[in-house]
């Protein structure tokens, strides 16, 4: 069974149950929209170098049931040494064993999407689907079968003191997983939280996790988001994350991604009020047959607003990278400040690199650059860390990580650029 | 933006387009419509032997059987391909032997556009070949470059005269199956310029070709030549104009560039086709496919172009570097203004070794008009060391234009070096400021700038045409402040 009739299949059972959630309306009319725009195919230009027709083919099951216990998921690598709040999904449901709560202020609330939506209501309706677009067939596809995910409410002028520790975890061991975790992240007027994403994967099965993220700052509050894609094995892993930032907002999102068979980080910014500062930074290094595909939109949709994105990757053996980075410069989003940049070094003859730097601008007072380069190490710095002596392994390393640095500093937990240090010396 | 710019903006946007006279000469001309019958008819009035027939034909019917491309990032009326005439020919013998047998009427055209060919003739040395609606009217220079080996002719005549290096390099770069413009030119053809340089000539002077749309509702479908043998070098030029009408005119142009070992070929437009009224009605369709070939070792493509014209300019003229150490090299400048649109880039494709490819476009777009970069660098897994630097910059003008630039690469070659770079802003108001502290008015500042912003551009046109190229810019945009 591929993909779109296994989908089909399990929302009709969904349909003749007797119990039904209170998402079915949504479900529903995401259904509808699936059916008519199905999987993308390369014939979409949003799509040209990412393939699923494989993916489409392999068969996956939904489960929520794991043999694991809370010891293993924590050897798994749950991100223990930063010290923070901590939400567990295993499969796509809740796994409340592990849960950490951290803050004093009863206010912030951290929870599932089936709790919220009985519990609060109110602040769920408001943000809950009205962001996404969902049109995009996987988009649809995560609205019509979500499984849970989890609901970060930070209310007016209040902040976290701790990072959240948002986890998500694929456990293969009995058969192949499909999950579509969906997350609602509120931050209101003038609050702030860091939020860190983890996915990771475990058993020998193969699994396809397609996320949603939908995350709403209203004005004056600011955002910490960090994603950090270390999911082993023969996983798959798409992620649409749409951030929607009121007037004088400030976001810092970083995606890291350090394993995983194939991998495509969706990010779209939609800047709807003055003085926004969005940043995105990005870290990638495929090895084998991994491919990743960073694609990401911004929408300078109003005036005095300022983005800077960087894209750095990696590439060893026969891994294949794409970027896709587009700006969009509506009209009279004046005074437009907006950077883009994508670097790649190619440490091996069979790795491929397709980018894409996009700018559209219908605003003549703005100052837009895009820019990227493909290469390989420098011969000069080599040549002058091996005339004193350092070996080619050493002096490789060093450079590679010279190189992985400028989007390290971006970081602002230290635990979390260790353990990205960790990595980068894993697969380096 | 306070009132004097306005005012200079309004100046500028109501500027007449001056090329828009209709010479009024009798015409000879194919009935409206498409199909196998106009398709033999063409043939036919070329007096075309038979192996061209049947290629026109397989390419219109597998022409048939395509869609039209919507892929692009703008809009335009759908075109119907049986409301166009699509062979049209002054009416007289154009077997000429001087200038002096020329039609006065039509020679009296070409002044008007500046390019007189008796004068061009005597003071330039630079040999045209004047293609007026369809086909070819007189070529100068012929005698002297006869001498040297070179073949500078129509492609109708070359047909007849050199059919072996037609057979052999027609579609040979841009085959009829390549994209739906480019298999409508294969079928229906007029005219267009055949060049061939032997090997190790160094062509005496530039070659240069004036298209111009004079019939109403006719296509221009040119197609271009250029064989550069081993070690030669040739120059060539193409400048184009049209009368004002209301109704839109396809141009469907194909150029193929052929340069086999150490040979170079430079290849300059100057594109100024009607661009249509302030409201973007009428002008031309400006869809053309220009592709070259490195075929051989250290042989080089350069395409430069200054796009002030046409509705829509929809072109990208590509280089496929597949000769070791061949080289390739793209300078653009596009103008709009008004509802124009430019739709405009290159593909580098690296195939050979140590290939190097060299893109440097600059848009410019005021009023309502949209400017878009479209390029692709693609580097194949054999390509060791191949080389490419990409910079695009965009100037805006006016609060209504845009600039959008779609930059592809795909490297599969870790020796690979490849940059790109683009900006995109509005005319700098410090520089403005810097020129009216000194005295110097508001419309030479910004053909100042402009000139300045398009320099390292119009350095790689030809002499003649820098000239004109500098006063084109001049006029499309003089006192248009962002």
């Amino acid at each position: 069974m591929n993909l779109v009739q296994q989908i089909e299949s399990e929302f009709k059972l969904y349909e003749h149950q007797a119990q039904k959630d209170d998402f079915f309306e949504y479900r529903k009319k995401a259904f509808q929209t699936f059916q008519k725009n199905g999987i993308p195919t390369i014939k979409n230009e949003e799509w040209k170098y990412t393939n699923l027709s494989k993916i489409s083919e392999i068969g996956f099951q939904t489960s929520c049931i794991s043999n694991l216990d809370a010891d293993a998921l924590v050897k798994a690598g749950i991100l223990n040494k930063i010290e923070s709040n901590k939400i567990v999904f295993v499969n796509g449901c809740l796994f409340p064993e592990l849960s950490v709560w951290l803050e004093d202020e009863p206010s912030i609330i951290c929870t599932n999407l089936a709790k919220a939506r009985k519990e609060h209501a109110a602040i769920f309706e408001t943000h809950f689907g009205k962001y996404l677009p969902q049109e995009e067939g996987l988009n649809a596809m995560n609205s019509a079968l979500m499984s849970d995910g989890a609901f970060i409410y930070v209310p007016a002028g209040k902040r976290m003191k701790y990072p959240l520790m948002l986890t998500n975890i694929t456990d293969a061991n009995e058969s192949n997983i499909l999950q579509q975790p969906r997350n609602l992240i509120v931050i209101e007027k003038s609050a702030a939280a860091t939020v860190i994403e983890n996915y990771i994967a475990v058993g020998d099965n193969s699994s396809f996790t397609n996320v949603v993220n939908e995350i709403f700052v209203d004005e004056n509050a600011s955002l910490e988001h960090y994603k950090v894609q270390r999911a082993k094995g023969d996983s798959y892993h798409n992620n649409y994350t749409q951030i929607v930032q009121n007037a004088n907002t400030n976001i810092n999102q970083v995606t890291l991604t350090l394993d995983g068979q194939w991998v495509r980080n969706n990010l779209h910014f939609n800047m709807n009020g003055e003085n926004c500062n969005s940043l995105l930074y990005g870290l990638y290094i495929p090895d084998g047959q991994q491919f990743v595909d960073n694609h990401s939109r911004v929408d300078h949709a109003k005036p005095n607003c300022f983005s800077d994105e960087k894209y750095k990757g990696i590439l060893k053996d026969k891994s294949v990278a794409v970027f896709n980075g587009k700006i969009m410069v509506h009209l009279d989003a004046q005074k437009t400040n907006a950077y883009q940049r994508n670097q790649n070094i190619l440490l091996s003859n069979d790795a491929t690199v397709n980018t894409k730097p996009q700018l559209e601008i219908f605003a003549d007072d703005v100052k837009c650059t895009h820019g990227a380069t493909i290469g390989q190490l420098d011969e000069e710095p080599m040549f002058y860390l091996r005339s004193r002596g350092i070996s080619e392994n050493e002096a490789r390393k060093l450079l590679l990580n010279a190189f992985a640095d400028d989007i390290a500093e971006k970081i602002k937990i230290p635990e979390l650029v260790q353990i990205l240090e960790e990595e980068i010396e894993r697969k380096l | 933006m306070s009132e004097p710019e306005v005012d200079i903006i309004d100046q500028v946007v109501s500027q007449e387009y001056k090329y828009g006279f209709v010479t009024d000469i009798e015409m000879d001309t194919a009935p409206k419509g498409l199909n196998e019958d106009i398709v033999r008819f063409i043939s036919a009035k070329k007096n075309e032997p038979e192996w061209m027939l049947e290629y026109r034909l397989k390419a219109f019917r597998y022409w048939l059987k395509m869609e039209e491309p919507n892929w692009q990032n703008f809009n335009y009326p759908k075109i119907n391909y049986q409301d166009i005439i699509y062979y049209a020919a002054p009416k007289q013998k154009i077997a000429l032997d001087s200038l002096d047998q020329v039609d006065p009427e039509l020679l009296k055209t070409f002044e008007k556009l500046g390019i007189s060919l008796l004068e061009q003739k005597r003071l330039t040395g630079v040999a045209v070949d004047a293609v007026f609606d369809s086909v070819s009217i007189a070529t100068t220079f012929k005698e002297q470059l006869k001498e040297k080996g070179v073949i500078f002719c129509a492609i109708s005549e070359a047909v007849h005269k050199h059919p072996d290096l037609v057979k052999k390099y027609l579609s040979s770069v841009v085959p009829y199956t390549d994209n739906y413009f480019a298999a409508l030119n294969s079928a229906v053809f007029s005219d267009g310029s055949f060049v061939y340089i032997p090997k190790g000539v160094r062509c005496p002077m530039e070659l240069s070709t004036y298209f111009r749309i004079n019939a109403e509702n006719t296509g221009q479908f040119e197609r271009t030549l250029i064989i550069a043998d081993e070690g030669s070098y040739v120059s060539y030029l193409e400048g184009c104009t049209a009368p004002m009408r209301d109704e839109n005119q396809l141009h469907a142009a194909v150029v193929e560039l052929i340069a086999l070992e150490k040979a170079e070929i430079k290849y300059s437009t100057v594109q100024n086709w009607y661009p249509g009224d302030k409201e973007g009605k009428g002008g031309i369709y400006n869809f053309v496919t220009k592709r070259g070939i490195c075929e051989g070792a250290y042989a080089k493509i350069s395409w430069t172009q200054v796009e002030t014209g046409s509705a829509i300019t929809w072109k990208y003229p590509s280089c496929i570097l597949k000769g070791d150490y061949s080289t390739g090299e793209f300078f653009s400048v596009a103008v709009t203004n008004n509802a124009q649109v430019a739709d405009t880039g290159t593909k580098m494709i690296h195939i050979g070794k140590h290939t190097k490819s060299r893109i440097v476009s600059k848009g410019i777009s005021a009023g309502k008009s949209h400017n878009s970069y479209r390029g692709l660098v693609k580097v194949n897994k054999k390509a060791e060391h191949a080389r490419n630097y990409t910079q695009c910059d965009s100037m805006l003008i006016g609060d209504r234009s845009g600039a959008h630039t779609f930059p592809y690469i795909e490297v599969n070659n870790n020796t690979a070096t490849l940059e790109h770079e683009a900006s995109t802003s509005k005319i700098g108001e410090d520089q403005i400021f810097y020129c009216s502290q000194r005295g110097i008015g508001l419309e030479e500042a910004i053909s100042l700038i402009v000139n300045g912003f398009c320099k390292e551009v119009l350095n790689q046109l030809p002499m003649e045409f820098a000239v004109e190229a500098q006063k084109l810019l001049a006029v499309s945009l003089e006192g248009s402040v962002g």
